[in-house]
């Protein structure tokens, strides 16, 4: 005590750096562990935050400019079917808004045609469309890994990123197409980059072929199918040239999307991610800021006599507040320029993705100051919270902090409960709770961290558990079947279907079957223009579905909507809406609103006749009785019916959400590494704190005879308690909130109310359990030094 | 009369390098019979506190040897000495030491309930005994922020007893009260003796020690003298001639 005061009476005296410098060096010397652990949070804050910032940054930059170097259209409408180009570049011609129009053609050739790479197995069951294209010429450029457009020769082809991950090809590698009769081979030169059909979660996939090949494709296999894309003079007129579009008479069956859905799909993925990264380390930064807050007041505490004997040598308020913000500045400091280096090196393995499917874009000075800027304001973060902390000065007068020499718990004299009344408690778990509740403002601090740690690992593991199970086909506009078959527009599309109608229908190893056709009708929407609405009809209550609201169909004049669907035509159960089939207006009723992502969102059901004219797409789903072997009966579908597309459920949910979940679960396991992480050093803080704060009862217990491990079990007791409220708050939380917040979010692509689904002894035992004991090891370590606290030390200070 | 406690040759030193190092107490020999009443006196710095900390196994001691009812203290372990404290000495400090997160009622029980058979309806029975025998009864469910200093340190007598424990250790027991306070805990502890408990105090003050019958002089980290006074028995009305003789005494050591 003598040496600190003399030290700071010196500092002043001779208003030395160099004193300075060496007050703040014994501190740190005094106080490793704690200033270790300070260290660590701002350091993984400053990191975190970095590294987020740039992600945003680097996608907004890529993104910008892969659409910029593809030339991306603004409005594309996807067309199955016959159509008149001259009509189209015509109406293209005389339209106010269309700077330029292309059409694209697609051979879309089915999986089970396409043999990729060493795979000796062809893309059966795949849920991709693979189409094959020339390169485009005044919009949509293909591009390879440079951002450069794709070139190809004869018996070349440039093949999706998506592949180069999945399948692992590289260049050199074998491309085939080959059915019955007839067969063509390409070698990979290069990979598309292509910013209309780049993330997994678009299912059509693009492969580049020289002209010559594609015209020898398009006459020997697969069916055309074309994007009809229009770049605007106005881009804000977008919707009214939607509306426009729609009115015409021009080829729409099929969807329509814009630079909007395209910006926001590239982005989605790795935007998730950033956001996410963001959002873990402004976490940590409100758990360094209340470190530092709690470790600010433990030291005025354990300085409170020496603060008064500086006040009452003269020793300046503002000056003392000086030396502890100097400390707090110099730690906040040096661990926010390391966390920012060390983000220098790891950007890249953040990036990785996001650079692979959107390129890297030219440098700008954002990139480097944006992530700066955001590590500053973490920093002032922090030390404006210190500075907060340090008008407790204002209240210490000379004459109190010397007589009383102790700051004081802040504790209001409350009768709390007595050791004596207590029949049955052991006392140490006694004394830990007694003490938690009594001081419950101070543990504030490790009850927070512990719920939003708890949520930090709750949600996440939640959702993925909700994504994985069979349920959220629900999500998808579908309802539980044992399997799925998908029939794609093809020649004799109407006969096959009445023949697998056929098959089905005579196959004892079926126990229920529900055939749906999707055809594209045109609807009145609320400014009475009509648009294209994809209605899906058959008989809905075979595979029902969940509905938010109401129920299927059930009615030739009932129709069930999508959520997004029902949100833009503002229509409500029980509303009005109008179809318009062939040329003939039909009153229907909403009776039911149901999720779902697929499709754009955009998708609606309804007991109509079937409308072959304007089929999209043939699906039968189907049960099969219980002794029936799934996968085999698969198999025999795959074959009958080829060549259409047979899956399970579970299948159709892996090969859609394959990609999705499985990053969603190395950044869950990240989260929880490092939720476990700040849940350590947490414990390990705040009880270190503690012991400090409390070092003269505890030298008291144990001159009067109390046991190490007595002691060292009331802390233990205290933060096991503490965590185990945090964790039942945060299950409480996450079921709320957290599952709000995401339902919230995937209300964008058309899920507005994501139940969670969770695992009983995941959430409620093996996650506690394991917390627990991640605990109570850590409180042990971090109470060791209670052997330091004896009264003979306190007498001779 | 048995030997309590026999210290021989007992060193302390402070500090880690040889540079550093404080000597504090240096080669301190000392018995104390069961019963007996002893207190320490010497200037400031004469090592009374420390010697007190080390015989009583709250500090370790460098040197020597401590044997405290035939088992050696230097061969314990932190746990059999905490066991020690909380079973067989019981503790006066000056400051009082009481833990300020529990009621004063808690106080005095907390260190039996650690005990290894404790029956507590028992223990709060002998405590609110004790509270009546020194007159803090109303004091029970107070804070110890709601007591003046003399009624604290009966609750720290009252603490140090619970246990039943063989010897009592004080560090200036007194040295925070007035006079009459003061006077009134050294009757206190005279009538604890007289019931048969060893009490050994570190002590400056005249008054505390004439009240004992052994009067040891520390100096320079040795004790150097003593005198022995005889016991203290309030019907004597000899109070004045024992500070005299010891004052006499004590000048001659020049303290």
């Amino acid at each position: 005590m003598i040496s600190f005061v003399h030290m700071r009476a010196q500092f002043f005296q001779s208003n030395s750096r160099f004193m300075l410098i060496k007050i703040i060096k014994e501190d740190f010397l005094r106080k490793k562990c704690i200033t270790l652990v300070l260290f660590i949070f701002i350091w993984i804050s400053a990191l975190l935050i970095a590294i987020g910032s740039n992600m945003i940054v680097e996608l907004s930059h890529s993104l910008s400019d892969l659409l910029a170097q593809s030339r991306i259209p603004h409005f594309i409408q996807m067309h199955s079917g016959k159509m008149n180009q001259t009509d189209i570049e015509l109406w293209a011609s005389s339209h106010p808004l269309v700077q330029s129009e292309q059409t694209v053609e697609m051979i879309n050739i089915d999986g089970s045609n396409v043999y990729l790479g060493e795979n000796h197995t062809a893309e059966i069951n795949s849920v991709m469309d693979i189409d094959f294209v020339k390169q485009n010429h005044s919009m949509d450029y293909l591009l390879n890994l440079e951002n450069q457009i794709i070139e190809v020769s004869r018996g070349e082809i440039a093949v999706p990123i998506f592949y180069m991950q999945s399948e692992k090809m590289k260049i050199g590698d074998r491309v085939r197409i080959s059915n019955r009769i007839f067969e063509m081979d390409f070698t990979v030169v290069n990979f598309v980059r292509d910013a209309v059909m780049n993330p997994s979660i678009v299912h059509s996939k693009r492969f580049v072929v020289n002209e010559d090949d594609f015209d020898m494709l398009k006459k020997n296999i697969g069916e055309v199918e074309y994007l009809i894309e229009f770049q605007l003079t106005d881009l804000s007129k977008l919707s009214e040239f939607r509306n426009s579009y729609q009115s015409s008479k021009l080829p729409k069956m099929g969807p329509a999307i814009d630079c909007h859905l395209f910006k926001m799909i590239n982005a989605l993925t790795d935007g998730l991610i950033a956001a996410v990264i963001v959002f873990v380390g402004f976490l940590f930064n409100i758990v360094a800021t209340l470190c530092i807050k709690f470790t600010v007041l433990a030291s005025i505490e354990e300085d409170y006599r020496e603060i008064g004997v500086m006040k009452a040598i003269g020793i300046q308020q503002k000056d003392i507040k000086r030396i502890y913000l100097s400390k707090y500045v110099v730690l906040a400091g040096f661990a926010s320029a390391v966390g920012y280096l060390i983000s220098l090196f790891l950007n890249q393995l953040f990036t990785a993705n996001m650079m692979l499917y959107l390129g890297v874009a030219p440098k700008s000075i954002l990139q480097y100051s944006g992530p700066i800027a955001a590590v500053a304001l973490m920093f002032l973060v922090v030390i404006v919270s210190c500075m907060q902390v340090l008008r407790k000065f204002d209240n210490i007068t000379a004459l109190e902090a010397l007589r009383v020499g102790t700051l004081g718990d802040g504790v209001a004299e409350k009768k709390y409960f007595s050791l004596h009344k207590s029949k049955f408690l052991n006392v140490n778990i006694f004394l830990g709770l007694r003490d938690l509740f009594r001081r419950f403002k101070m543990f504030r601090l490790l009850f927070l961290v512990f719920l939003v740690c708890s949520l930090v690992i709750i949600v996440p593991v939640n959702f993925i558990n909700t994504i994985k199970s069979p349920g959220f086909i629900h999500y998808m506009g579908i309802g539980r079947s044992d399997i799925r078959i998908d029939l794609r527009q093809t020649e004799n599309m109407i006969e096959r279907f009445n023949d697998m109608i056929t098959y089905i229908q005579n196959d004892i190893d079926v126990d229920l079957f529900l055939p749906l056709v999707a055809s594209q009708f045109k609807v009145i929407n609320s400014q009475g223009v009509q648009e294209n609405i994809n209605i899906e009809t058959g008989d809905f209550t075979v595979f029902p579905l969940e509905y938010l609201q109401g129920a299927a169909p059930r009615q030739d004049n009932e129709i069930a909507l999508s959520f997004l669907n029902s949100e833009e035509l503002n229509k409500g159960i029980g509303d009005p809406l109008q179809l318009v089939i062939d040329g003939n207006k039909r009153n229907m009723v909403v009776t039911g609103i149901y999720q779902d992502v697929t499709q754009g969102g955009r998708t609606a059901k309804a007991r109509l006749p079937i409308h072959h004219e304007t089929a999209l797409w043939y699906v039968v789903s189907l049960d099969v009785k219980p002794y029936v072997n799934i996968k085999k009966k698969i198999d025999e579908y795959a074959k009958v019916f080829y060549p259409a597309r047979v899956t399970d459920l579970e299948g159709y949910l892996l090969q859609t959400l394959g990609n999705t979940i499985e990053q969603l679960s190395f950044f869950t396991i990240i989260g929880i590494l490092i939720a476990i992480s700040v849940i350590i050093l947490m414990t390990f803080l705040f009880l270190k704190l503690l012991i400090v704060k409390d070092c003269s009862q505890i030298a008291i217990m144990k001159s009067i005879g109390v046991s190490l491990n007595a002691i060292r079990l009331q802390y233990i007791t205290s933060a096991l308690l503490v965590l185990n409220i945090g964790i039942a708050l945060g299950t409480i939380v996450s079921k709320t909130i957290g599952q709000g917040m995401v339902s919230a979010f995937f209300s964008f692509m058309g899920a507005s109310r994501i139940h969670f689904v969770i695992d009983p002894v995941q959430s409620y035992f093996i996650f506690p359990m394991t917390l627990m004991v991640i605990v109570t090891i850590t409180s042990f370590l971090s109470v060791a030094s209670i052997n330091k606290s004896y009264i003979a030390h306190m007498i001779q200070e | 009369m048995k030997n309590i406690l026999e210290v021989k040759a007992l060193s302390r030193i402070y500090g880690g390098s040889k540079k550093n190092q404080y000597n504090v107490l240096k080669n301190v020999n000392l018995q104390i019979e069961k019963g007996e009443f002893v207190s320490v006196m010497g200037p400031s710095g004469s090592g009374k506190s420390t010697l007190l900390y080390n015989i009583s196994g709250v500090d370790r001691m460098t040197a020597g040897s401590v044997i405290f009812n035939g088992q050696e203290l230097s061969t314990l372990s932190e746990k059999e000495l905490s066991k020690l404290r909380l079973h067989k000495m019981g503790f006066i400090f000056q400051n009082f030491y009481l833990l300020k997160n529990i009621c004063i009622f808690d106080n005095i029980v907390l260190s039996a309930y650690f005990g290894d058979n404790a029956n507590r309806q028992e223990i709060n029975d002998r405590a609110m005994e004790l509270m009546k025998k020194t007159d803090i009864v109303e004091l029970a469910n107070h804070n110890i922020t709601q007591a003046s200093g003399g009624q604290l340190q009966r609750v720290g007598i009252c603490r140090a007893l619970i246990n039943d424990p063989d010897i009592i250790f004080g560090d200036e027991p007194t040295g925070a009260l007035n006079s009459k306070s003061a006077n009134e805990i050294m009757e206190i502890l005279a009538d604890i003796n007289r019931r048969g408990t060893t009490i050994l105090l570190v002590t400056h003050d005249i008054k505390v020690a004439s009240k004992t019958e052994r009067v040891l002089f520390m100096l320079d980290g040795n004790i150097v003298a003593e005198q022995q006074l005889g016991k203290y028995v309030k019907a004597n009305n000899d109070i004045q001639a024992r500070e005299k003789r010891l004052s006499g005494w004590l000048m001659k050591m020049g303290f």
